[in-house]
């Protein structure tokens, strides 16, 4: 292959690049475009902490504004938590009461004649237990209340008791008492009476009513 | 076929300084410029390129561009003119071929000691062996008119210098590639003709044997037909390119020690290297090569054929517009572009 006689007398340093990219150019140029681009970054950032404090000042001054205000209406708020929820009890118990007049008042025509009340009770609810004096109990806890029913007398014999514990059964009474019993030894004698008197018995029936449900 | 055989020479101290070619990637794109030809013609550009291996010119001219090379060191930090070439010449890279009277090409004397030009100021140089037998062929430039000349094609614009030559080693590379040459074996001799100076080189089997300048050019020509013939000194083209007055008589004293000197360096060759020179060409001359050919076949009795610069050489068919057309070229025109396409073609060639 023919060799061309090329006798070179330029320097390495001195082959120039044609592209009008040059390194030793670009590179201050991008590095004074960063450096511009960190400072644009950073005054960007300083604004937004200058805006969000001036934000934040702004909102503590509503919030200091607001706050007696806030407070009366959470202690309103409260109040009307407290009212609601006696307003709520009371319709429970309303809810809950048991009419016994209507059926104490026919009681009166089915009562024989052998047969003379001495008691006629209905025992208060047990006791409820001891109360948080921090949070008081408003009402009972459990929705629902056992109800009895205690009737006591004397009488002739068992047959007029037992006449009057079938009238209990019937459907005139069945829509309050649900059940009813002689406990054992519920007949006895009356010891306090003189001895002309010694035939009556004293007697005691004990009746389940329909509960007392606190919805 | 190997036409120029170059080899490194071995580094000793103090020993001629080896330049190697740092090129890293193979050029294709090239654009040759002479600098400080002094040419009122202007700034002599050829644009070459190589596809699929063969070598075409894009475009090829004059540019109106200040080329005058400074004298002195301190002239030449002064100038600092830049180059922006127009669009048909922005190709990727240039080859700048220069014209110096302060440079010089010759073979390294002996073992190649240093040069007394080297010694007087700093030079530029560069060297290469085209056979082991032969001294190698220096080339060295004032390192400030290279370091001026290396600054004339900014950086960043199309194009930047990637080879600084001499106009006379330039030269050579556009006729070893011409099938005139080719077709003569690799056997000949060739007249590089310069302003100041003609330079005969040999060549046998395609090497570079012989290299000699003399201080004959063709302004001297010029010259003697202004002196003699009372004319301007631009009409002295005319009258040699004219074959209505024979100036034989007023340029045959002129080139008769010219050609006694290409007489004795031909039966140097014949003597010391066995080689007859049975080609001979003639390159670079503007005007008056006929009358050249005339005194030369009656001196040494053979023919003197005219080279053309572009010979061979295939011309772009279709040129892109940013190439622009060729313009037409005389053929003293193409003459005078024999430097700038030399440097174009040594880089595309040498690989």
């Amino acid at each position: 292959m023919r060799k061309p006689l090329h006798l070179d007398l330029l320097k390495d340093e001195e082959r120039l690049s044609a592209s009008p990219i040059r390194l030793r150019v670009m590179l201050p140029v991008f590095s004074l475009l960063a450096a511009l681009g960190i400072a644009v970054w950073w005054s960007v950032l300083v604004a937004r902490a200058h805006t969000l404090g001036l934000q934040k000042a702004g909102l503590e001054n509503a919030i200091a504004e607001l706050k007696p205000a806030h407070t009366s209406l959470l202690a309103l708020r409260a109040e009307e938590q407290d009212t609601a929820a006696t307003l709520k009890q009371l319709a429970y118990y309303k809810n809950a009461r048991v009419v016994f007049g209507e059926t104490f008042a026919k009681l009166a025509d089915h009562v024989p004649e052998k047969v003379q009340f001495t008691e006629l009770r209905v025992p208060p609810p047990p006791p409820l237990p001891p109360q948080d004096p921090k949070k008081p109990l408003l009402g009972p806890t459990n929705p629902v209340e056992r109800v009895t029913l205690r009737l006591a007398g004397r009488t002739s014999g068992p047959e007029p008791v037992n006449a009057l514990f079938q009238t209990l059964r019937t459907p005139a009474f069945t829509n309050l008492i649900r059940s009813a019993e002689i406990p054992k030894g519920a007949f006895r004698q009356d010891t306090a009476r003189n001895a002309a008197n010694r035939e009556t018995l004293l007697f005691e029936l004990t009746c389940e009513c329909a509960p007392r449900r606190f919805e | 076929m190997a036409l120029i055989l170059l080899q490194v020479p071995l580094m000793k101290p103090g020993s001629l300084t080896v330049k190697l070619s740092s090129q890293r990637k193979p050029f294709t794109d090239i654009v040759g410029l002479e600098v400080g030809a002094g040419l009122s013609e202007g700034v002599p550009a050829v644009r070459l390129r190589k596809r699929e291996g063969a070598i075409e010119m894009l475009a090829a001219g004059f540019l109106k561009l200040p080329d005058e090379l400074p004298e002195t060191a301190e002239s030449a930090q002064h100038a600092n003119p830049m180059w922006l070439l127009p669009g048909p010449f922005q190709a990727p890279h240039a080859a700048l071929a220069v014209s110096s009277k302060q440079s010089f090409l010759r073979h390294a004397a002996g073992s190649g000691d240093e040069t007394p030009d080297k010694r007087q100021s700093a030079f530029r140089i560069a060297s290469r062996t085209a056979t082991p037998d032969l001294p190698p062929l220096v080339a060295g430039l004032p390192e400030f008119q290279a370091a001026w000349a290396a600054r004339l094609l900014p950086e960043g614009r199309r194009p930047t210098a990637c080879s600084l030559q001499l106009s006379s080693a330039a030269a050579l590379n556009g006729l070893t590639a011409a099938p005139a040459f080719l077709s003569a074996g690799g056997n000949a001799a060739a007249l590089f003709v310069f302003p100041e100076y003609t330079a005969l080189a040999a060549f046998q089997e395609s090497s570079l044997v012989l290299y000699r300048e003399h201080p004959v050019g063709y302004v001297h020509l010029r010259s003697a037909l202004s002196t003699q013939m009372g004319i301007d000194i631009a009409l002295a083209d005319s009258v040699l390119d004219d074959t209505l007055i024979d100036p034989t008589p007023i340029i045959e004293p002129v080139l008769r020690p010219l050609f006694r000197q290409v007489e004795i360096s031909a039966d140097f060759l014949s003597r010391r290297r066995n080689c007859k020179a049975t080609n001979f060409f003639l390159c670079g001359l503007p005007a008056g090569a006929s009358y050249w050919s005339t005194v030369f076949s009656h001196m040494m009795n053979m023919p003197l054929l005219v080279c053309p610069t572009f010979d061979g050489v295939q011309r772009a068919q279709r040129p892109t517009p940013k190439h622009g057309a060729l313009a037409p070229l005389t053929k003293a025109g193409e003459q005078l572009l024999m430097a700038a396409y030399g440097a174009a073609r040594a880089v595309l060639e040498d690989e």
